[in-house]
């Protein structure tokens, strides 16, 4: 497996969570749908950690290992909070649409 | 550190009473275990200390700030006693997470790991996306409550991939060992700056600096009232600390490299805030704009690291936190007596309160800047230190914006004094509210009066 | 519905990278935490709200070109700082261990051990509030 991975270029792992985390960025900003909007952020975070494990086995270094748990309890964390918010709208507005949150602004 | 942990503790006893069924001494107990361990930071004045393999720090820095985030949440936890009195079933869920998002944000003030900052910021928003929509009936806290957390965990998103790049790059998450890399490389790699702008994009956006501030006064406004006090005070004070401790640490070799773009969003923050504060009508969205244009005038403070700001820096924090804290003690109660947050809910509050009008026009004026209160002394050092950096053409529009900046904040005052009263409505100021305010603005009048004790501090 | 169990076989995949760069424990705790426990909680509240039914909607065509516009640009500048930077293959040692439990492990509980800690708080901070969101009140 080791042999295999040899024969790639460090810079296409960098290339590839680039492209997740422009799909997660470009997500966020094209959906409606809060969940599918909640889905492309831990897009986001995953192109991240993708990132941080490929740096992390480029310089033979854990440290980067570490942090990904760090990203995995905050995005854990994050998605608890968030879902539930959406529950507690949804009961009020019964829509999960981004467009029927529109009563502040100037 | 030992505050870190001993606040932690309090967080976590607020959280256990309601099960012993100790509602009622909640609020007493975490405002006096606020002030025990205010007292228990201070002592720690002087000494400078490593902890758990260099994860934390507790220096002179994250002293003073730290005992300035623990008197701002003790004062709005103060408020709450009233604030919350009709959600008793609530309110140690309420206190304990407003206590975890003072633990967020000392963690903030003394991290020198990337991944405390992380925690940190991550600590501090999502208790505050809590908090945001805690009114689950009303769509307006809703929508505030969705609005922050979907951009804050955006920007999140930024953060996280920008200490990826540097660490790519540096092989480490440590502030010094980044440091040391910056200064030992012969050519830095693009990805590095590219992972500084996007950390720059995250903090910038947390501390609702323009461009990235679209999402505060929406918030704020949404927001129940103390928990947007909190939110301009504490989140404003304590990340403008992390992000000073980041620059100063971490960047300190970089050479200034993004002090253009700093330069610019600053001038773009301070136009953009006063101006579109001009013509608010709902004191929140007011005070919500004010809190970004004090913004702009905190990254000069940021701009001058070179010359070692941070007093000018806390001395402004400082000021700016207390005049806000006393301007929300008014506001709430006129809020919630009149059933409306528009300007006019002030209209004659002169006449029928004279002494809290007086209050909350002594804040007012700190915040416009103008003696003998701390707000005019805090823009002077600020200035003043900008000046000494040699940033004119900012400086000029820091002083055009703060002069515009003056109208908004009587147009308040006016109201109160100027306008017909409305008879039929009648604010009653409960005893915390009044003893906050005066607090306060006895604070800030000392402040401006001596500010040699803190703009020696450093 | 779809976008969910897509977003599955996603991270399932990026679990199958981990494995590759040596990241063996995270590969596993990747797919319990990611596959197992969040993209689940997906799956409830999408069953939970009923949202089969409404198609999800785009913005509005301006909007579209604008948000086309800047994330196009946002990978452009990705891609052009990736370019510039050079950055070789790996050289894997025969035998790498830093992705095991016993390496990873050390390293958490040693030298990250307050963050891990401090990482309880953010927890505890998010269970309170999920459930202050969304208990109904009697």
């Amino acid at each position: 497996m080791e042999n295999a991975l040899v024969s790639v270029p460090h810079n296409w792992y960098l290339l590839l969570s680039s492209l997740l985390f422009c799909i997660g960025v470009m997500g966020v900003l094209f959906r409606r749908n809060v969940i599918v909007i909640l889905m492309c952020i831990e897009l986001m975070l995953n192109s991240v950690n993708l990132l941080l494990v490929s740096f992390s086995a480029y310089a033979q270094n854990a440290d980067g290992q570490v942090f990904v748990f760090f990203v995995m309890v905050v995005a854990a964390a994050e998605v608890a909070v968030g879902l539930a918010l959406i529950v507690s709208i949804y009961r009020n507005v019964a829509s999960t649409d981004i467009d029927s949150m529109k009563k502040l602004k100037w | 550190m030992n505050t870190i942990i001993y606040t932690s503790v309090l967080g976590f006893i607020c959280m256990v009473a309601e099960i012993l069924n100790l509602r009622k001494v909640i609020i007493p107990v975490a405002v006096i275990g606020l002030a025990a361990i205010l007292g228990l930071t201070v002592m720690e004045w002087g000494t400078t200390a490593t902890h758990f393999n260099d994860m934390v720090r507790t220096d002179n820095f994250s002293v003073a700030f730290g005992s300035l985030a623990i008197i701002i949440t003790g004062l709005v936890i103060a408020l709450s006693s009233d604030y919350y009195k009709n959600e008793q079933n609530h309110i140690s869920d309420y206190m304990a997470i407003i206590v975890f998002t003072l633990v967020g944000g000392l963690v903030l003030l003394s991290y020198s790991n990337m991944a405390m900052l992380f925690l940190g910021i991550e600590i501090l928003s999502i208790s505050l996306y809590v908090m945001a929509g805690s009114r689950k009936y009303n769509t307006s806290s809703n929508e505030a409550g969705l609005k922050y957390f979907l951009m804050g965990s955006f920007a999140s998103g930024f953060l996280l991939f920008g200490i990826a790049l540097i660490y790519g790059v540096t092989g480490s998450f440590h502030l010094e060992a980044i440091n040391t890399y910056l200064a030992s490389a012969t050519a830095v790699s693009p990805l590095f700056y590219l992972g500084v702008l996007m950390l720059l994009v995250a903090i910038l956006f947390k501390v609702s600096a323009a461009p990235f501030h679209f999402w505060s006064p929406d918030v704020y406004e949404g927001s129940p009232a103390l928990i947007t006090a909190l939110m301009a005070t504490l989140v404003k004070v304590v990340m403008f600390g992390a992000f000073y401790r980041l620059f100063s640490t971490a960047f300190g070799n970089l050479g200034g490299y993004t002090n253009w773009l700093i330069a610019l969003v600053a001038a773009l923050t301070m136009v953009v805030g006063n101006l579109t504060a001009l013509q608010q009508v709902n004191v929140k969205r007011l005070l919500a704009f004010s809190g970004i244009a004090h913004a702009g005038y905190l990254l000069l403070g940021i701009l001058s690291i070179t010359t070692d700001a941070t007093s000018a820096l806390f001395y402004y924090s400082a000021a700016y936190a207390l005049a806000t804290i006393a301007a929300f003690a008014v506001a709430i109660p006129v809020f919630q007596s009149a059933g409306s947050e528009l300007v006019s809910a002030f209209n004659g509050l002169g006449k029928r309160k004279p002494f809290m009008a007086a209050m909350l026009t002594m804040a007012l004026i700190s915040l416009a800047g103008i003696p003998p209160f701390a707000g005019f002394l805090a823009k002077y050092y600020i200035f003043s230190e900008a000046m000494a950096n040699g940033f004119f053409a900012l400086l000029l529009i820091a002083i055009v914006s703060s002069i515009i900046g003056v109208y908004y904040y009587f147009k308040l005052i006016l109201a109160m004094y100027t306008q017909p009263t409305d008879e039929s409505v009648d604010v009653k100021f409960p005893t915390v509210y009044v003893v906050v305010a005066v607090l306060c603005v006895l604070l800030s009048l000392a402040l401006g009066l001596y500010p040699n004790p803190v703009i020696q501090l450093f | 519905m779809y976008s969910v169990i897509a977003m599955i076989v996603c991270f399932f995949s990026i679990a199958g990278h981990y494995v590759l760069l040596n990241a063996q424990f995270l590969a596993i705790v990747h797919i319990i935490v990611y596959a197992g426990a969040i993209m689940v909680l997906f799956l409830f509240v999408v069953m939970l709200l009923n949202l089969n039914q409404e198609p999800d909607k785009s913005h509005g065509k301006l909007l579209r070109v604008a948000a086309a516009i800047s994330g196009g640009m946002l990978f452009l500048v990705l891609l052009l700082s990736l370019n510039t930077s050079e950055t070789g293959t790996f050289v894997l040692p025969e035998k790498s261990d830093i992705g095991m439990v016993q390496h990873v492990g050390k390293k958490l509980f040693n030298e990250y051990v307050l963050p891990f800690e401090i990482s309880s708080v953010l927890l505890l901070s998010a269970i309170i509030g999920s459930v202050v969101l969304a208990k109904k009140e009697a």
